[in-house]
């Protein structure tokens, strides 16, 4: 066959090439380009990371301009809006998998790569991405809108590693969600589902469980990579808490499996 | 070419797909048709790997679709118009297709005006019509010049100038020595442009011949007027012969225009009118899958 287009550089014996692992290790970038393109060209994730400022900025500077505390800085007060921050990116997560699914596109980009793995890397590296970027987000709307509530900006000694851990804790969280909308595969259903589970399942009927049950619970576990002393309160109290790494591992636990299963069932699946 | 090989899918106890293998030449339409729920997206689903066969495969050039480097330089398949975000540009859509295949990102513009959308390559595509949700759809089919295209109902939504410039797309692909291969429920449509058909029923091959051969298959039919309809009716009779009557006029199957004439002259009969019908390929491929009405023209 002829080929028509200039922008076309390979030859017929290119078209029908084999490939190999090597080939699809090489496809990520692509894929990684793919969702770049699919992420940034959506207003509702523009929309969502100007929430997330506004969200961050607004918590902060009424929790700064209301404290009674004089001892209170910035450097605490910025971490108060990152559990509504880590809300938003579950849902973003949740919406980079199943606004494909529900859409079609998920099935035009399978045809494009046949090898799975290669979009769900794509994918994980980008809600990752995603999630360090809503953390910073709302992290420095917080600092800034805590700074603006009146209260002193506080010593930089401890900023550095509680900044860390949130980042950490916000990058999990939408990991998350993208296992569960791979799981799930429906938005509605996948966002109301999270939602009732965090803010009503694990936190009313947490208190009702052993302790011991009380550290694996995900919201929880991911609360406690926020440490932001005592004026901090998780809602689900836990006397003799574990160390933070053993929550980040309780809390990237969830992460993983929930990408995992995720996977399996993309091999599994017939997808529409 | 494309080699499609003992194809089998079962959904639970319902065979969907039963030992399908035909070929696709190059340089040729081949129409794929059948009724409605004969086993056409199930096949077309499984030739690109969104749907896993229990048995059989597809080769494309003699390889495995899911080996290919790049399928989308080979392949380029539309199974559903409305596969794409409503939130995204007919651009965006299309440089997102291109990115993950890489594909240069120059060759976005190319097939927005090969497709005719270049003056809507920045709206969003919620507020498409399907005939441009299915002109771009085929763009992303064309983005890899692809050597191959298959397409599942892709004049669903089209005016009729859009179906004829799809006709005209599609003629130009094969010519220029591309395979085609296209589902329609349209047949009339089909027997304007295909070359060949593949014919499925109930998931079955009934047949994946050329449309002449096809039409070949039933022989013409024999209408005559006459104002003594049952003198000629009794006349006709014969094993092989059946004639269907309304008022006076006479369509006769398994006698050819001489016999009826020769017959009605014997028997003093008087004729008005006596001509030869070709059969249509709708009509063919209707008596070849006893299908219902779903399966006829719109």
């Amino acid at each position: 066959m002829n080929i028509t287009s200039p922008a076309i550089p390979w030859t017929t014996s290119d078209r029908s090439a084999v490939r190999t692992r090597s080939d699809d290790l090489h496809a990520v970038p692509a894929a990684l380009r793919s969702e770049w393109i699919k992420l940034t060209a959506l207003r509702a994730n523009k929309a969502i990371l100007v929430l997330t400022a506004v969200i961050g900025a607004l918590i902060a500077w009424v929790l700064a301009s209301s404290a009674t505390d004089p001892t209170l800085t910035a450097s605490e007060l910025f971490i108060f809006p990152l559990p509504l921050v880590a809300m938003l990116a579950t849902v973003t997560g949740i919406l980079m998998f199943t606004g494909e699914a529900q859409h079609g596109t998920l099935a035009v980009a399978l045809t494009a790569r046949p090898a799975r793995w290669v979009i769900v890397a794509a994918k994980t590296i980008t809600a990752t991405a995603v999630g360090l970027a809503l953390g910073a987000t709302g992290m420095l709307a917080g600092f800034g809108g805590a700074a603006l509530g009146g209260v002193e900006l506080g010593s930089g000694s401890a900023l550095a590693s509680r900044a860390l851990w949130a980042l950490l804790y916000i990058a999990l969280a939408a990991l998350i969600g993208l296992g569960v909308g791979m799981i799930v595969r429906h938005s509605a259903a996948a966002i109301s589902g999270l939602l009732m589970w965090s803010f009503v399942i694990e936190s009313l009927f947490a208190p009702a469980l052993p302790e011991g049950v009380r550290h694996f619970l995900p919201f929880s576990a991911g609360y406690r990579l926020l440490d932001a002393g005592p004026s901090f309160e998780s809602p689900v109290t836990i006397v003799h808490e574990l160390a933070r790494p053993q929550y980040a591992l309780i809390f990237g636990g969830y992460a993983l499996v929930s990408l995992a299963i995720g996977t399996l069932l993309l091999y599994r699946r017939d997808t529409n | 070419m494309i080699t499609v090989t003992g194809l089998t899918k079962h959904y639970g106890d319902r065979t969907a797909v039963d030992d399908l293998s035909f070929t696709v030449a190059a340089g040729r339409v081949t129409g794929f048709v059948g009724p409605n729920g004969a086993g056409k997206s199930t096949t077309m689903r499984m030739m690109v790997g969104l749907t896993r066969p229990d048995r059989g495969e597809v080769r494309y050039e003699g390889v495995r679709y899911a080996d290919l480097q790049h399928p989308a330089r080979l392949v380029g398949a539309v199974l559903d118009a409305r596969c794409m975000h409503p939130g995204h540009t007919a651009r965006n859509h299309l440089r997102a297709m291109a990115a993950t295949s890489a594909i240069p990102a120059g060759r976005v513009d190319e097939v927005l005006v090969d497709v005719g959308l270049e003056s809507a390559a920045d709206q969003r595509t919620g507020g498409f019509s399907l005939g441009m949700r299915q002109r771009l759809a085929l763009a992303g089919a064309l983005l890899g010049d692809p050597q191959v295209l298959l397409l599942d109902e892709p004049s669903n939504g089209l005016d009729p100038d859009g179906i004829r410039w799809l006709r005209h797309h599609l003629t130009d692909f094969a010519q220029r020595g591309g395979s085609v291969f296209v589902s329609s429920h349209l047949i009339s449509e089909l027997s304007m442009f295909a070359d060949d058909l593949v014919v499925v029923g109930g998931g079955t091959l009934l047949a994946a011949e050329t449309v002449e051969a096809i039409t070949a298959r039933q022989a013409a039919a024999v209408v005559v007027e006459t104002p003594q309809p049952a003198d000629l009716t009794r006349v006709l009779a014969g094993p092989n012969v059946t004639v269907e009557a309304t008022g006076d006029r006479l369509v006769v199957r398994g006698a050819t225009k001489a016999t009826v004439s020769q017959l009605a002259f014997e028997h003093g009969i008087r004729l008005v009118e006596l001509s030869e019908v070709a059969p249509s390929l709708e009509e063919t491929l209707l008596d070849m899958t006893g299908a219902s009405a779903e399966f006829a023209s719109a």
